[in-house]
């Protein structure tokens, strides 16, 4: 008797022991991973373009773009993830290379709301441009701007002056068979 | 094929001429015609109605109704044109459901979504839509959506409150001789899905049958017409989301036909691995699910175990389980990167199944209960299988032979060696049969497929990064297109329109095998008791998401 509870107790140790399967938490460590499972997307503010590409080809219209106080990117995109039907047309279409600037994260599958409908409402990937990017990004284009402005002036300028030139020639040319004449 | 041309010729034709190998295609002049030229084809043998698929042009104020007839012993098909004014008054034609009974339902379908009237049909009403839907003729091409769902908005409380008038008991007794009664099987019935049969029994025998569908209608065919030429692979795949690969290599033959490409023989190889992955994870479900009628549930987990192995496979490809969207007009979408690796994938998956067949064929497909229940009732003749243009697995069960994928031989199937895969009785029990055998076959062919794929590569001639998609035109030019591919369940069969220099389909005619399945219930179940319903109807394998679309 006692050597039967004493064995059972030993095998329940034992089980202690063992490796849990139940514990493994599927969310985050799912059975299967595919590398290039179509999952939340990522959007990277910093090599956008803001073609538009995205939201024309989105088959079911979850992508909205954001306008940026910029020339290039002027928007960029914003998806809503609970129109979202993962089809990853939005990947396939992106022109950046070599890395796309909207892409569908590989693996990601921790995308499990509530499902009341304020969680739905927010359930979209917002991009969260810095300020700081956008001033930088503001005074880069400012100073390519006023570069090319620049250049634009030194451009006008070197064309006038050889306008100028060049009319000036002409008037000397004209005046000199005049002068030519008036010699002879 | 020289026939069918000689009896087309003796009427007024505006054009008889050779389509694809096994088509013939023909426009009438005039539409009082329609029932004379169908029935002298069906001296012929042409005997079955594939499907009835209307084509609006607004400006030009016509109806193009296309007619898909089929010989199905002598594969052979006819395209037949006609058209008629687009008028709601006058768009009519004469039925030709007295003279094929598989055009019933597709008329019905083209009379709710077009409003063409089918004169002399036996009992023509709404069918996908309520009879107090708001605009009716959804599929015109001046039907306005936002006018209708405003309205629809409007009038819930009166719309949902007919709806359940219609639930109430209806009960007549009959003294002696028992009671009639109405009784809804569906569609929240464990075996139903959402389709409801609406049942006249006598006590316990099934007198009359009527299925009433269109609970999952989701204007399937309207919505490609506002995609684009890619985005429309989501809206085909969405068909039915067992088998999910086939519809989108239908669609994409359809748009690859009109802009005249030719895909890379790559591409062929993967669409046969990935349309028979995607026939294999379809029938484990029908396998399960048919004991799932019956009441058992432990095979269905089974099956769909396996199943996950399959799943894995797409989504080492695709990067999705279910809605794949892995196959695009000009080839399949993504490049094979490591082809070994994937291979070894499908390898596995294979290993799977063959490990628990042993088990399978002891215990569930020699199972006596299963015989006893599902032996010698609902048996389907030759006849009916032509007559009704059932097809698919429940076809090949009655030993008819038919399958597109000989037939017709669309992606690499014309260079694999594949056979008609058929049983002998036509009962229920070989519709579960047939199954097993079907999943047995797709292995073998995804086999060789893969041993194709290898020796291109090893020889050089295929490139697995490069070789999976040809560029496709931004812009398709005008053209029409008809399409077909043995789905898991049947022949699917997609008729494209396309306008000049068009970016999306003017006209999508999806025709899917349920539909025809649908109607055989009102022939298959009278005459059996109730307890018979969930196992006759889930031998069907009948998919409510390809039958309303």
């Amino acid at each position: 008797m006692l050597f039967q509870i004493s064995e059972k107790m030993l095998r329940v140790l034992k089980a202690w022991t063992e490796p849990r399967i139940a514990t493994k938490d599927v969310v985050k460590e799912p059975a299967h991973k595919s590398p290039i499972f179509r999952g939340r997307h990522v959007v990277r503010y910093d090599i956008c373009t803001g073609c538009d590409a995205c939201n024309k080809i989105c088959p079911v219209d979850a992508i909205k773009m954001k306008p940026l106080p910029l020339k290039r990117p002027n928007k960029i995109p914003e998806v809503n993830l609970a129109i979202c039907i993962f089809c990853g047309l939005c990947e396939d279409v992106c022109p950046t290379k070599p890395e796309k600037a909207i892409k569908l994260a590989g693996g990601d599958i921790e995308m499990i709301t509530d499902g009341t409908h304020n969680a739905l409402d927010n359930f979209w990937v917002r991009v969260e441009v810095p300020e700081e990017w956008i001033e930088q990004k503001k005074r880069e284009e400012e100073e390519k701007a006023r570069k090319r402005a620049e250049m634009m002036a030194k451009k006008k300028a070197e064309a006038e002056a050889k306008k100028k030139a060049e009319a000036a020639k002409a008037t000397e040319n004209k005046e000199a068979p005049e002068n030519k004449g008036e010699e002879k | 094929m020289e026939k069918i041309k000689e009896v087309l010729n003796k009427f007024d034709m505006e054009y008889v001429e050779d389509y694809k190998p096994t088509w013939v295609k023909a426009k009438l002049k005039n539409k009082d015609d329609i029932t004379k030229v169908v029935e002298a084809l069906k001296e012929i043998g042409v005997r079955s109605c594939s499907t009835v698929s209307p084509t609006d042009y607004p400006e030009e104020n016509r109806m193009e109704i296309n007619y898909f007839l089929e010989d199905i012993e002598n594969k052979k098909n006819v395209w037949l044109k006609v058209d008629i004014e687009r008028d709601l008054e006058k768009c009519e034609i004469d039925s030709i459901t007295p003279i094929l009974e598989s055009a019933d339902y597709h008329e019905l379908e083209s009379y709710s979504t077009f409003g063409v009237k089918f004169k002399g049909h036996p009992n023509l009403r709404y069918f996908l839509i309520s009879a107090d839907y708001y605009g009716k003729f959804p599929f015109r091409k001046d039907f306005d959506w936002d006018e209708h769902e405003k309205n629809v908005i409007e009038n819930v409380n009166k719309i949902s409150e007919e709806f359940f008038e219609e639930y109430e008991e209806n009960e007549e007794t009959m003294g002696h001789e028992g009671s009639r009664t109405v009784l809804h099987w569906g569609p929240t019935h464990p075996a139903s899905g959402p389709i409801r049969l609406k049942v006249y029994t006598n006590g316990e025998n099934i007198e009359k049958v009527e299925p009433d569908i269109g609970y999952v209608w989701r204007a399937l065919e309207k919505l490609a017409e506002r995609k684009d030429f890619i985005g429309t692979i989501v809206a085909v795949e969405r068909i039915c989301f067992m088998d999910n690969t086939n519809p989108m290599i239908c669609y994409a033959q359809a748009v690859e036909e009109i802009a005249g490409k030719e895909i890379t023989p790559f591409a062929k190889y993967m669409r046969v691995i990935l349309g028979e992955l995607g026939r294999t994870v379809s029938h484990l479900i029908s396998l399960g699910g048919f004991f799932g009628t019956m009441g058992l549930q432990t095979f269905l987990m089974w099956c769909l175990d396996v199943r996950e192995y399959f799943l894995d496979v797409l989504e080492d490809y695709s990067g999705a389980r279910i809605a794949t969207a892995c196959i695009e007009p000009g080839g399949v979408r993504y490049p094979l990167n490591d082809y070994k690796a994937w291979f070894a994938e499908i390898d596995k998956a294979i290993e799977k199944w063959e490990s628990v067949k042993p088990d399978i064929e002891d215990i569930f497909l020699k199972n006596p209960l299963m015989t006893v229940r599902a032996k010698d009732i609902g048996i389907f003749t030759k006849d009916d299988v032509i007559d009704n243009y059932l097809q698919g697995p429940i076809a090949r069960a009655s030993n008819v032979k038919t399958d597109v994928r000989l037939d017709e031989p669309y992606a690499a199937y014309g260079e694999l060696k594949m056979d008609y895969v058929t049983c002998e009785n036509g009962d229920t029990r070989d519709r579960l049969y047939i199954i097993y055998k079907e999943i047995n076959q797709s292995i073998d062919l995804m086999k060789q497929a893969m041993k194709k794929i290898e020796e291109g590569i090893e020889a050089g001639e295929m490139d697995p990064k490069k070789d999976h998609l040809v560029k496709m035109p931004r812009r398709m030019p005008e053209g029409e297109a008809v399409s077909r591919v043995e789905w898991a369940r049947g022949e699917m069969l997609m008729h494209l329109v396309t306008m000049p220099k068009s970016t999306n389909p003017y006209r999508l005619k999806l025709k899917a095998p349920s539909v025809n399945h649908t109607r055989m219930l009102e022939k298959l179940l009278p005459n059996h008791t109730l307890s018979d319903i969930p196992l006759l109807y889930g031998s069907m394998h009948i998919c409510q998401g390809d039958l309303d679309r």
